[in-house]
C-alpha cells in the first residue's frame, strides 16, 4: 500500500477512532474538574486558615509540577509501590488513571481561575443581597453567579483550549489517543510504516475542535455582553 | 414606644476604637439625620444596625425586641440574622444594583426569593414603586444604561420592596454629579412626607436641615451632638461650628 488514495481511508479510520478518545478525555475532564475546581477555589478561600492551607499547597503541587509527571505517578504508582495496580493494564484502565489526573491537575487551574472571578465581583454586590435578607446560597447563586461567569469566560476558553491539546500527554501511558494513532503509522500498523503524513493530519482535528470551541467562547461572551460587571 | 432603640454602641476594628459608646432612639415616622467628618463612625454605626458588621458591645432594640446584644456572646443563626435584616433597608454610596438584572427584576428579586406574595403581587408592587421613585419608563432597561441618579432611585425602590420598618441611607448622593443629587433627594423627601421611618447620612446640609426631625452630629466615634435641625443654625459645641464652617 504505497500511494496517498490507499492509504487515506486506513489513516482516516484509526485517527477518527484516536480522535474519540481523545474527544472523551476532554469531556470526562471538563465534566470532573469544572465542578471540583469551584470546591477547590472555595476551600482555598475558606476562613478556617487550615482548610485553606492544605488546599493552596495542593494547588501549588499540582500547578507547580508537569501534568506529564502527574500521570506517570498516577497511573505507575499504585502497582509499583503497594503491587496494587488499581488501574488495570487494558485501555480502559489507561484511560480512567488518565481522567484522574487531567481532573485533578484541570480542577486546580479552574479554582484559581473561579478564586479570581469570585473576588473580582464587588463586596457590595453581596451586602446588598444580605440586607434584602437574602440566604449565602441565593447570593451566590442569584446574584454572584453569573457576575462571575461573565469574568471567568475569558481565562476560562484559554484554558479549555489549551485542554484539547493536552490530552495528547496521556500517549505517554500509552492511552490511544489520536496522536498515539497517527504515530503508529510510522512505525508500522495495518501495512503502513514510516509515513509521517498521518501525524501531520492528527493537527487538522485539533485545529477544527479549537476552532469549534473559540466559536462557541466568543458566542458566549457576546451573550453575557447585555451587562457591564 | 420607640422604633429603634440604640444603646452603648461601642466597635473596634483592630487596636482602633471607631465607635465610642453611641446611644440614640427614634420615633416612627421620624427622619434622623447623621453628620459628621469622614471617619468618624457614621457609616460603620449604619453598618451595624444593619447587621453588616456586629458592635463588639451595646444593644439595638427594635420595636422594644433586642436584635442585637453585645452582651450575648452567642453567634446568631443565618437565619436570625436575616430576620434582623429585614428589619432595615439599606440605600448604598455606590448603588450596588445588580447589574445582570433589568430594573424591575432588582426590585422583585428578594421579595421573590423570600417568598413575599404571587409573582403578579410582587411585580405589582415593585411598578407603582418605580412609578413612586418615576422611573416607570426604566422597568425593562439594565443598570448600565441609567444615570447614577436613576441608579440610586431604584435601589431606593429595592429596598423599599421589602417594606423595612427603618430605611436606612448611606451618603445616597455623594457618589453623583450635583445636578443628579437633587432628583434623589427629591424622592428621599416625598419618603419623609410619607412618614417613613428614616436614618440619613449626608454631607447636604440644606436637605439635612429641611428634612431632619432629629440630628445626630457625631465626632470621633461618639455623638458630639444632637437636636433638631436648628442645632445647625445655632450649634452649641465647637467641633459642630467647626464642622460646619467648612460647609
Amino acid at each position: 500500500m504505497d500511494t496517498f488514495f490507499e492509504q487515506f481511508p486506513i489513516v482516516f479510520q484509526a485517527l477518527n477512532v484516536g480522535f474519540l478518545q481523545t474527544l472523551k478525555l476532554f469531556a470526562v475532564t471538563l465534566l470532573g474538574a469544572l465542578p471540583l475546581g469551584l470546591i477547590i477555589s472555595f476551600g482555598s478561600m475558606s476562613k478556617f486558615k487550615p482548610l485553606s492551607a492544605v488546599v493552596r499547597v495542593f494547588v501549588w503541587i499540582i500547578r507547580g509540577t508537569p501534568l506529564m509527571l502527574q500521570l506517570l505517578i498516577i497511573y505507575f504508582f499504585p502497582g509499583l509501590v503497594f503491587n496494587n495496580p488499581i488501574w488495570g493494564g487494558g485501555e480502559d484502565g489507561r484511560f480512567i488513571a488518565s481522567a484522574v489526573a487531567f481532573i485533578l491537575n484541570y480542577a486546580c487551574y479552574f479554582s484559581e481561575i473561579y478564586r479570581g472571578g469570585i473576588q473580582g465581583v464587588p463586596i457590595g454586590q453581596q451586602e446588598a443581597g444580605q440586607v434584602l435578607g437574602l440566604s449565602k446560597s441565593q447570593i451566590f447563586f442569584k446574584i454572584t453567579l453569573l457576575q462571575m461567569i461573565k469574568r471567568i469566560v475569558p481565562p476560562m476558553s484559554n484554558e479549555i483550549i489549551t485542554l484539547v491539546k493536552d490530552t495528547s500527554l496521556a500517549r505517554i501511558i500509552a492511552l490511544q489517543e489520536v496522536i498515539w494513532a497517527g504515530q503508529a503509522f510510522m512505525k508500522g500498523s495495518q501495512g503502513i510504516s514510516g509515513a509521517i503524513w498521518p501525524l501531520f493530519f492528527t493537527g487538522v482535528y485539533y485545529l477544527i475542535f479549537s476552532g469549534i470551541l473559540s466559536l462557541l467562547f466568543s458566542y458566549v461572551e457576546k451573550k453575557l455582553s447585555y451587562f457591564k460587571a | 414606644m420607640a422604633i429603634l432603640e440604640v444603646k452603648d454602641i461601642r466597635k473596634s476594628f483592630d487596636n482602633t476604637e471607631v465607635l465610642k459608646g453611641i446611644d440614640f432612639t427614634l420615633e416612627e415616622g421620624q427622619v434622623l439625620t447623621i453628620i459628621g467628618s469622614s471617619g468618624s463612625g457614621k457609616t460603620t454605626l449604619l453598618r451595624c444596625l444593619n447587621s453588616l458588621e456586629f458592635a463588639d458591645k451595646g444593644q439595638i432594640i427594635v420595636d422594644g425586641n433586642v436584635i442585637f446584644d453585645g452582651e450575648n456572646t452567642k453567634r446568631l443563626s443565618e437565619s436570625e440574622l436575616r430576620n434582623n435584616r429585614l428589619h432595615f433597608g439599606l440605600v448604598f454610596q455606590s448603588f450596588n444594583l445588580f447589574p445582570q438584572y433589568s430594573v424591575l427584576e432588582n426590585i422583585t428579586l428578594a421579595p421573590k426569593l423570600l417568598n413575599k406574595g404571587t409573582k403578579e403581587e410582587i411585580e405589582k408592587e415593585a411598578l407603582e414603586l418605580l412609578e413612586s421613585v418615576g422611573l416607570s419608563e426604566k422597568k425593562d432597561n439594565y443598570p448600565c444604561e441609567l444615570s447614577g441618579g436613576q441608579q440610586q432611585r431604584v435601589a431606593i425602590a429595592r429596598a423599599l420592596a421589602m417594606k423595612p420598618r427603618i430605611l436606612c441611607f448611606d451618603e445616597p448622593t455623594s457618589a453623583l454629579d450635583p445636578e443628579l443629587t437633587g432628583e434623589v433627594l427629591k424622592v428621599i423627601r416625598s419618603l419623609a412626607d410619607k412618614r417613613m421611618t428614616m436614618i440619613i447620612v449626608t454631607h447636604e446640609m440644606t436637605f439635612a436641615h429641611d428634612v431632619s426631625d432629629k440630628l445626630i452630629f457625631m465626632d470621633n466615634g461618639v455623638i458630639a451632638e444632637e437636636g433638631g435641625p436648628d442645632i445647625l443654625e445655632n450649634p452649641s459645641s465647637d467641633r459642630l461650628k467647626a464642622f460646619l464652617t467648612s460647609f
